[in-house]
């Protein structure tokens, strides 16, 4: 009796997300796959016509896909290191005895809350005409020029953005990993003598291993695929320098109306970024410590 | 279908958009959608007037510059398409033409002038509503027309704004207004254009041999020499900084000249882009309006009542002509006190002097997917030399065929 009932509970809270996710995931990426096979130009009323591994073979041999490919490795590279560096720093900082920690937190969390779409119009304005007028006016157009019409330092731009709105994420993270460490652990390895930085290396870092975990994951698959950001910050440009994956395959289908061969990307696109993703999990997961 | 175009009827038909309609309307209500965004706000207003003045609901879908197609496509796949759209003639048309009305027994497409409705499989399909038409905006101030006649004499003239402290020309980031309509002269003067297309795609002839296209690369250098970047400014920069003196022209057409109203008076004309010393503007339709095919009987019938009001009715004649500026391109509407810019291309169409938009019928997205990018490159690097540019024109135009 008891069992039928946990049963019933069980199923009222797991079916209809699982309806929702099966509609919305689901059945979409399955569709997927079978488009990924045809070639069709977007039009209802014109054929879709079965081409077979024909997609797959044209985006391998796609320099714009691949430079697409090179280039969000190196944003993930980036964005991956400066976003954990300064969400643990930000962590270590708002834990600690400061008196401005409750306001530094809400602060470095903030632009978190701010959708993608805005952040990236906003530094827009700020990398283009604030910039230049900074630059006119102090005569430091070493640093203060246009930095959204240069394909390298429009890249660092990109990081700066996607790091600024998502290391206070990470941060909050850290924060609850920091907390989980038992004081008496911590007490102990000062009564004993260690410093700071030993505290930090051998204590610290071991028993935060599942925050490690969890934000590597979410800052790799993230930054892989950002889309939101790119589109109102650089739009691709300048000349298609700075075109990550997402847009790659954005362009691809709406731009050229390849509706076809942009699905074959969305699909290698997915099993790239499953199997970056799972593998780093499988390796910091081994390294997590069991208190 | 013969009957309906070019019987020669030149009176405006009286049909139910005439007046009134009763009051209280009783059509479908109707959306429109469009990608002219220059008109944005004007046909927001009008579309309120036709639902005062007739009873019927209309509802205007905000425009989105170059991601309007992408959008409509969006909508159009999705069946949620709009019952009224436009369409750029050409490759475009083309593709979209499963859902158009047919609209050739309709009474307001009589008055389209000679062979500019447009046509698909020989029934018309398409109301254009304009003549558009672009060359070189100039401020007449500062330019005088007869210095601007070729090669040597354009180089001259930006050389000395330079030197005057003003900004020569200026194009702006846009993909049509970096490059699109620019690019459009070389091939416009090509015997035939459609044809010279064709074998570009093939790979049968290249712009890097074809003595237009030559002239065209020296006149990128030297626009990219002697005037700001463009990648630097946007259309309303563009606009602004000319109807204040700082660019001495522009390369633009007769829409931009809603961009200037605020300005109040100002000296401004229209002269061709002197390439291979060529004395034409370029005017053709820019998109034509379309029922949907898809929509109910009942909104079908409530947009042809529209289109109706809107070629007959004073209230559609008048913000034909004097809110949207357009040239009319039915002739029961009388082109009257008409901007500069306007009257320079009704000045042309009236003489014959002018040459077609090739740009209808390069293949579709290039523009935006493909010059732009090239342009941008062009304009960012110093080093980039104008056959360079032409050698990767000819690249892009054979893997897009």
């Amino acid at each position: 009796m008891k069992k039928n009932r946990d049963r019933a509970w069980y199923a009222l809270f797991t079916v209809p997300l699982l309806f929702i996710f099966s509609i919305v995931v689901i059945i979409p990426f399955l569709i997927g796959i079978y488009y990924s096979f045809i070639s069709w130009d977007g039009i209802a009323a014109n054929p879709k016509v079965f081409v077979g591994l024909d997609n797959y073979a044209r985006l391998l041999q796609d320099s714009r896909f691949i430079r697409s490919g090179w280039v969000t490795l190196q944003f993930t590279l980036l964005a991956l290191v400066i976003v954990n560096v300064f969400g643990l720093l930000f962590s270590l900082l708002v834990t600690s005895k400061l008196r401005l920690r409750n306001a530094a937190r809400t602060m470095l969390f903030m632009p978190n809350l701010i959708g993608g779409l805005i952040l990236g119009y906003i530094w827009k304005f700020i990398f283009t005409d604030a910039f230049r007028n900074v630059g006119e006016a102090t005569g430091w157009t070493g640093f203060f020029f246009n930095w959204l019409l240069d394909p390298q330092y429009a890249l660092f731009a990109l990081v700066i953005v996607f790091a600024w709105q998502m290391a206070g994420y990470t941060m909050i993270i850290y924060i609850a990993g920091i907390q989980g460490i038992p004081d008496d652990v911590m007490e102990a390895a000062r009564v004993d003598g260690a410093n700071m930085w030993q505290r930090l290396t051998r204590i610290i870092f071991p028993l935060l291993m599942p925050s490690f975990t969890i934000c590597l994951f979410l800052t790799l698959s993230g930054a892989f695929k950002i889309f939101d950001v790119n589109l109102s910050l650089t739009g691709g440009g300048p000349i298609n320098a700075t075109e990550l994956l997402a847009m790659n395959i954005y362009n691809e289908i709406f731009g050229y109306n390849r509706y076809g061969l942009g699905q074959a990307k969305a699909i290698a696109f997915f099993i790239l970024v499953a199997a970056v993703t799972v593998t780093q999990v499988i390796i910091t997961k081994r390294r997590e410590v069991q208190m | 279908m013969v009957a309906a175009c070019g019987n020669g009827a030149n009176e405006p038909t009286p049909g139910t958009g005439g007046g009134n309609n009763g009051g209280s309307g009783g059509m479908a209500p109707i959306s429109i959608f469009q990608s002219k965004v220059e008109i944005a706000g004007e046909l927001e207003a009008l579309a309120k007037k036709y639902t005062e003045e007739t009873g019927n609901p209309l509802e205007v879908w905000g425009s989105a510059g170059d991601a309007y197609i992408t959008q409509l496509q969006a909508r159009l796949t999705a069946n949620e398409g709009p019952t009224i759209f436009s369409v750029q003639p050409g490759e475009e048309a083309e593709r979209f033409k499963s859902y158009y009305h047919d609209l050739s027994n309709e009474a307001y497409v009589a008055d389209l002038a000679e062979g500019i409705g447009l046509e698909i499989d020989g029934k018309i399909m398409g109301m254009p509503l304009a003549v558009e038409g672009f060359g070189l905006v100039y401020n007449t101030d500062l330019v005088d027309p007869a210095n601007v006649k070729d090669l040597a004499s354009f180089t001259e003239t930006l050389k000395q704004l330079k030197a005057d402290g003003v900004n020569g020309l200026s194009l702006s980031q846009e993909a049509y207004f970096l490059i699109g309509h620019l690019i459009n002269t070389p091939f416009s003067l090509q015997e035939d254009p459609q044809d010279y297309l064709a074998k570009l795609a093939a790979g049968e002839v290249k712009t890097a041999e074809t003595p237009e296209f030559q002239e065209f690369a020296k006149f990128l250098e030297v626009i990219r020499a002697e005037t700001t970047n463009p990648l630097e400014v946007t259309y309303d920069r563009q606009m602004g900084d000319f109807a204040t003196g700082r660019n001495a022209m522009v390369h633009q057409g007769n829409w931009s000249y809603t961009m200037l109203e605020d300005f109040g008076e100002l000296n401004i004309g229209m002269m061709p882009f002197p390439l291979m010393g060529n004395d034409k503007l370029a005017v053709d339709i820019p998109s034509a309006w379309v029922i949907n095919g898809k929509a109910s009987e009942a909104e079908i019938k409530a947009a042809n009542a529209f289109m109706e009001w809107l070629i007959t009715s004073e209230t559609g004649k008048n913000a034909i002509v004097n809110e949207f500026k357009f040239i009319p391109a039915v002739t029961s509407i009388e082109a009257t006190d008409l901007d500069p810019l306007s009257q320079a291309v009704y000045d042309a169409t009236q003489n014959g002097n002018t040459m077609p938009w090739a740009l209808n019928y390069f293949p579709p997205g290039i523009i935006i997917n493909d010059l732009s990018p090239l342009a941008q490159e062009f304009f960012l690097s110093s080093s980039m030399t104008g056959e360079q540019f032409l050698e990767r024109l000819d690249q892009i135009w054979a893997n897009a065929g």
